[in-house]
């Protein structure tokens, strides 16, 4: 998938400048976003979802602009899976009734079909067990991975997830990772912000590192890795790694 | 199992059937052996075999206030539905109208509504049908309640449930009908619950103008006989039997949502 952001930037109406010109193009599978908290991230992400709006500047996705008007994002936004850091789950539906719900209220499908790709998805990530279980009777770990399955459900062009896995015990981040890893190796693409510098590592091709709503630097993520270019990287990478085994 | 173990909470706050079904017949014994004994002390004897020769008109002012409750539930949710969604919008008069309304009608006494709104409101406008002038007059007092009731329900929605809801490409009158309306129904059913019973009670005001419901019917009734404390534990009774369900399905309800949280 092809990302390109001309000069987006984010003001805030309080004036808090989120996002200050940032200018990127890249071909990637998976690319994952770091950086210091408060750097921008999230807004970055939450612009790409097409739930907030640039102050100025343009998004492109595979060579298609995004068009920040209401009519339009609605369409945009059934395209995309958005994943939230916590919580992003309908606290008054079960698992199933989450995965169900888009299917059939905005994408058309039948009660009996959306039924069935529903139990198919919560089969195959383990989940069908507690198919009936609402938000507060499931582990952070899988209220996430219900979250990725309503996702990826109505078969997303690309998926966004912010921090999905920061909320959770370090046992249950890895029973998310390894879902991801396996939809990304079946072909999905997704933005990823995370602090899980392992598996931006390992799993994501591509990094972008956001520091005060700056791009400080960009590229392989592999390479940023093991040879920073900028100090800023470095210190980051030396810092949030520094209690690595 | 020791003798006071019958008598004392449990370390876990929770209380088996029997120690309960026993420690509720004895309070409730309790309850009403003082009362007895008060009416013992002015020496009254108690005779409600009169009632019976009532029972159709009992039947049918115990069927009127079901009926007004009812409808003052029905007008009242909708009144105190609108005025919290009033309360939160963006337009200012339409904001403070909402917020006036609800610190008038839950800062003054209900029997001064009654009266004012009948003789005054009620004759300027032409509502003569006491039933519904009632209703009406019931449903405006109780929404005020309702209103604030459900603007807590509104609040209580976190705001990643909007976003989660925008971003799976809902639109916002899907968002009202499928989120937040389901949500709010499920955190406000309890008090919702209680405001029924409120209602219930209330209604017996509307008796000051002549609404012939429970309270007014036992007001003729003894006002034709003078058995006046008769008539009156009686009707007391009969509000109990509408009150007592609904109070248990509250905290029934109240139960349940606490264990969610
Ligand atoms: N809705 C908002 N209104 C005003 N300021 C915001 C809003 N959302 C985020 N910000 C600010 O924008 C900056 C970037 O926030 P965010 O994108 O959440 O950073 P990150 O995800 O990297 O931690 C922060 O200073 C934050 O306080
Ligand atoms: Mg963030």
């Amino acid at each position: 998938m092809r990302i390109e952001l001309k000069a987006v930037s984010k003001i805030f109406s309080d004036g808090n400048r989120a996002l200050d010109n940032i200018t990127y193009r890249e071909d990637f599978n998976a690319l994952a976003i770091i950086g210091p908290s408060g750097g921008g991230k999230s807004t970055l992400l939450r612009i790409l979802g097409g739930l907030i709006e640039p102050t100025s500047g343009e998004v492109a996705l595979n060579g298609k602009k995004i068009c920040y008007d209401e009519k339009h994002l609605i369409q945009y936004r059934r395209k995309i899976g958005f994943v939230f850091q916590s919580k992003g789950l309908f606290n008054h539906l079960t698992a199933r009734q989450n995965i169900i719900l888009p299917l059939v209220n905005v994408h058309g499908y039948t009660k009996a079909g959306a039924g069935t790709t529903a139990d198919n998805l919560l089969e195959r990530f383990g989940l069908f067990r507690d198919r009936h279980k609402y938000p507060h009777e499931l582990s952070g770990g899988q209220q996430q991975r219900v979250a990725i399955a309503r996702a990826v459900a109505v078969k997303p062009k690309l998926l966004l997830l912010d921090e999905p896995t920061s909320a959770l015990d370090p046992e249950l981040t890895s029973e998310v990772l390894d879902m991801l890893n396996e939809l990304r190796n079946e072909g999905l693409n997704f933005i990823l912000v995370t602090h899980e510098m392992g598996f931006a590592k390992k799993a994501c091709d591509k990094l972008m590192f956001i520091v005060n709503g700056r791009l400080a630097e960009y590229g392989d993520s592999e390479k940023l890795f093991t040879s920073p270019e900028t100090e800023e990287l470095a210190g980051f990478l030396s810092k949030v790694l520094e209690w690595n085994v | 199992m020791p003798i006071y173990s019958l008598f004392i909470k449990n370390n876990d706050n929770k209380t088996a059937f029997l120690p309960k079904a026993f420690n509720i017949v004895i309070a409730v014994a309790l309850f009403m052996l003082f009362f007895l004994f008060s009416i013992k002390r002015l020496g009254m004897e108690f005779d409600f075999s009169f009632l019976w020769s009532f029972r159709y008109r009992l039947a049918q002012g115990f069927a009127a206030t079901v009926e007004l409750s009812l409808a003052s539930l029905v007008v009242s949710l909708f009144l105190g539905f609108l005025s919290a969604l009033a309360n939160n919008s963006r337009i200012l008069v339409i904001s403070y109208f909402s917020k006036v309304y609800v610190q008038f009608f839950r800062g003054t006494p209900l029997i001064m509504q009654v009266y004012l709104f009948f003789y005054i409101i009620g004759t300027a406008w032409g509502v003569d049908n006491r039933f519904w002038a009632g209703v009406l007059i019931l449903s405006i007092f109780e929404g005020a309640y309702i209103s604030e009731i459900i603007r807590g329900g509104l609040d209580s929605i976190e705001h990643t449930q909007l976003e989660a809801a925008r971003a799976v490409g809902l639109k916002s009158g899907q968002t009202m009908r499928l989120i937040v309306l389901p949500q709010i129904i499920k955190r406000t059913l309890p008090s919702l619950a209680g405001q029924f019973a409120s209602i219930i009670k209330d209604s017996s005001l509307l008796s000051l103008i002549s609404v012939i419901e429970l309270t007014q019917t036992i007001r003729e009734i003894s006002a034709s006989n003078f058995a006046i404390f008769e008539s009156y534990i009686f009707l007391g009774l009969l509000y109990l039997t509408l009150t007592f369900p609904i109070s248990m399905y509250t905290r029934y309800l109240e139960s349940r949502y606490s264990y969610e949280n």
